[in-house]
């Protein structure tokens, strides 16, 4: 079946066509330190994603996401570096370790909402933050963990740039299924109302648990997908400036979107790192910056976009940011 | 289960909970531990008795308020060196941390009010200023504020040997704690404080000027945390990252104890005092992940805490 497409749609697709085309050529056109940065972001960017599946799409804003990303790149490092153990028991103890992080969490957290939500989760990072410290025999506390190698296959930075685009890219779209999906539908209506759902029938903490899990596994996948890149993992990627830092990605990027965490994670990188050059103060800087989104860019980047495409450019399609909610600008927020 | 059940449960299994730890422990390390879990508990209870106050009236989640807590402390060792006064500190950074609670809640969450998860964003973003500019003005070394001379050393009863300073702190919590709740039930504050934690739009709709009362309990939670800085940074010293530390215990007080209510945050702070204390003699290793068992029953079994009210 043929049927024409929009004015959006076609925007949207040449865009994402552009996207990729660019990502693939990124290392034929910069240095391996700026590739090494598009990796980071890239990852970020999946992070961020998998914070926004949560705070975004369902309205259930997390602090503790690093908890589930860090767990997970542990496990990988403790195969590798503590057991010596190969690359398959290595992938395979990471995503254990991860979901299970999840999957408790998750339990935990299922029936708490809005502000009680974000208290949980971020004593739930809290808590693996302390244990990353203190379990010197799995996590060698504030020295972490090396000796971490790449696979053979895509140990050149530049292939596992390729790897990791191809893993991002996978992850979004199935992240774009998910949040198009019946269950991302009613993810949307958790959002707006807990209540009505649970009168519609539906069971909302059982919801809950399921979107905290399906975020889990990206946020599992990006914190392997670090632990690879940096070949070094230790209490630093547990702290909550790093669960923190996906949150403010997101928001900045545009929350209950799954490009606008992309975007985020890409402007903070690439901030972060030219603003180290010249001022040591960066956690001050972010500081600030979280404040300003918060108070006067709640809608982020492609929230304003948006704003102007479909009050502008093409008024009467339906704008997918909008929410039910009344005084309510910015999605689960 | 019926609620006589329940209370018999919990106390046949914190008897064999003792019991157990008593065969781990000598009966003098055991009283050791017990005061350790008091007196960082006093110094929570401190922080979260104005955590949840302000929570309560406000809805705001101050994530902040650790914060202001080593704020606070670092405060009251640049008064301390000053000064030489202890207690001159306690009061200058108290009213230091008061006036910084001002201009939160005035110009940077009032824009925001009502929108509940961007308030809880907005301090955290404001408590990543207040610890990377504490590092920078006081340095990335532990420090401890000096105790003033007659707090120095041990009290000794009959042999059992425990600093001053230690039972000091859960003396003033003791001390604060009453006044607290003599306030809470006793004055027309704590009259208006009880009826905007049920019902705020009522107590607006009475004629109560509400904008005023949720600055003053911003303010005097804000007041409440810089004391704790002082009170705490001189046993458990003050160094950076400590901000998110005492947050996280503070968090696991009001998620155990129940937010919003005064005897919660007592109950939470004895609770998680112990249990740290406990955990960390028994196994150091595992000295966080103490807290972490007792908050995931707490939130399957009761949501809102044990004793909580919103």
């Amino acid at each position: 079946m043929v049927r024409s497409l929009s004015t959006t749609a076609l925007v949207k697709i040449g865009l994402a066509v552009l996207g990729i085309a660019f990502g693939v050529a990124a290392p034929y056109l910069f240095s391996s330190f700026v590739i090494g940065l598009f990796s980071l972001a890239l990852i970020g960017g999946l992070f961020a994603q998998s914070i926004d599946l949560l705070a975004g799409y369902a309205g259930l804003v997390t602090l503790g996401q690093a908890g589930i990303s860090a767990s997970a790149a542990y496990g990988v490092g403790y195969m590798a570096s503590r057991v010596g153990a190969g690359l398959p028991a290595q992938l395979a103890v990471g995503l254990i370790a991860g979901m299970t992080a999840a999957l408790v969490f998750g339990v935990m957290a299922m029936r708490s909402d809005g502000v009680y939500f974000i208290m949980v989760t971020l004593a739930q990072g809290m808590i693996v933050w302390g244990l990353s410290i203190r379990l010197f025999r799995i996590t060698g506390a504030e020295n972490g963990l090396t000796g971490i190698d790449r696979p053979a296959m895509i140990d050149a930075y530049w292939k596992y740039y390729y790897f990791t685009l191809l893993v991002v890219v996978a992850c979004w779209m199935l992240l774009g299924i998910i949040v198009h999906s019946p269950l991302g539908v009613s993810l949307k209506g958790l959002r707006e109302s807990e209540t009505r759902m649970r009168m519609l029938g539906y069971n909302t903490t059982a919801l809950k648990l399921y979107v905290f899990v399906i975020a889990g596994f990206f946020a599992t996948l990006s914190g392997i997908l670090l632990v690879y890149l940096n070949e070094f993992i230790s209490p630093s990627a547990v702290v909550l400036a790093a669960s923190a830092i996906g949150v403010l990605e997101a928001i900045l990027g545009g929350v209950g979107t799954l490009v606008g965490p992309m975007i985020g994670a890409f402007v903070i990188v690439f901030v972060q790192n030219v603003v180290s050059i010249y001022v040591a103060r960066w956690p001050t800087l972010m500081g600030i910056v979280f404040v300003l989104v918060v108070l006067f860019a709640r809608r982020g980047i492609v929230g304003a976009i948006s704003d102007v495409w479909y009050r502008r450019i093409a008024p009467g399609a339906a704008d997918p940011l909008s929410t039910v909610i009344a005084g309510r600008d910015t999605p689960g927020l | 289960m019926s609620p006589t059940w329940g209370w018999a449960a919990s106390i046949v299994g914190a008897a064999g909970l003792v019991w157990w730890i008593l065969t781990k422990m000598s009966v003098t390390a055991f009283f050791t531990q017990i005061l350790n879990g008091l007196s960082f508990g006093a110094v929570l209870f401190f922080l979260a008795s104005g955590f949840t106050l302000i929570f309560g009236l406000m809805r705001i989640t101050n994530l902040a308020h650790g914060g202001f807590y080593l704020v606070g402390g670092y405060i009251g060792i640049t008064t301390v060196r000053a000064t030489g006064n202890f207690f001159l500190a306690m009061l200058v950074s108290a009213l230091a941390i008061t006036l910084l609670g001002l201009f939160t809640e005035r110009l940077l969450l009032r824009p925001i009010r009502g929108l509940e998860k961007p308030e809880v964003l907005l301090t955290i973003g404001l408590t990543f200023i207040l610890g990377d500019m504490s590092l920078a003005i006081w340095g990335g070394d532990p420090t401890p504020i000096p105790k003033p001379g007659f707090l120095n050393g041990a009290l000794d009863i009959n042999g059992f040997l425990y600093p001053r300073y230690r039972f000091f702190v859960i003396a003033c919590a003791g001390v604060v704690g009453a006044l607290l709740f003599w306030m809470e039930k006793r004055t027309k504050w704590g009259a208006i404080v009880r009826a905007g934690v049920d019902d705020r739009e009522t107590i607006a709709a009475l004629g109560v000027n509400i904008k005023a009362v949720f600055t003053g309990a911003f303010m005097f939670g804000s007041f409440l945390a810089g004391f704790a800085g002082v009170i705490g940074g001189a046993f458990l010293t003050l160094l950076p990252g400590q901000d998110f530390e005492i947050l996280l215990f503070a968090l696991a007080v009001v998620i155990i104890g129940g937010l919003g209510s005064l005897k919660g945050a007592a109950l939470g702070v004895v609770i998680v005092g112990l249990i740290d204390a406990f955990g960390k003699a028994l196994v150091p290793e595992l000295s966080f992940f103490t807290l972490f068992a007792p908050m995931a029953i707490i939130l399957v079994v009761r949501p809102r805490g044990l004793l909580g009210r919103v």
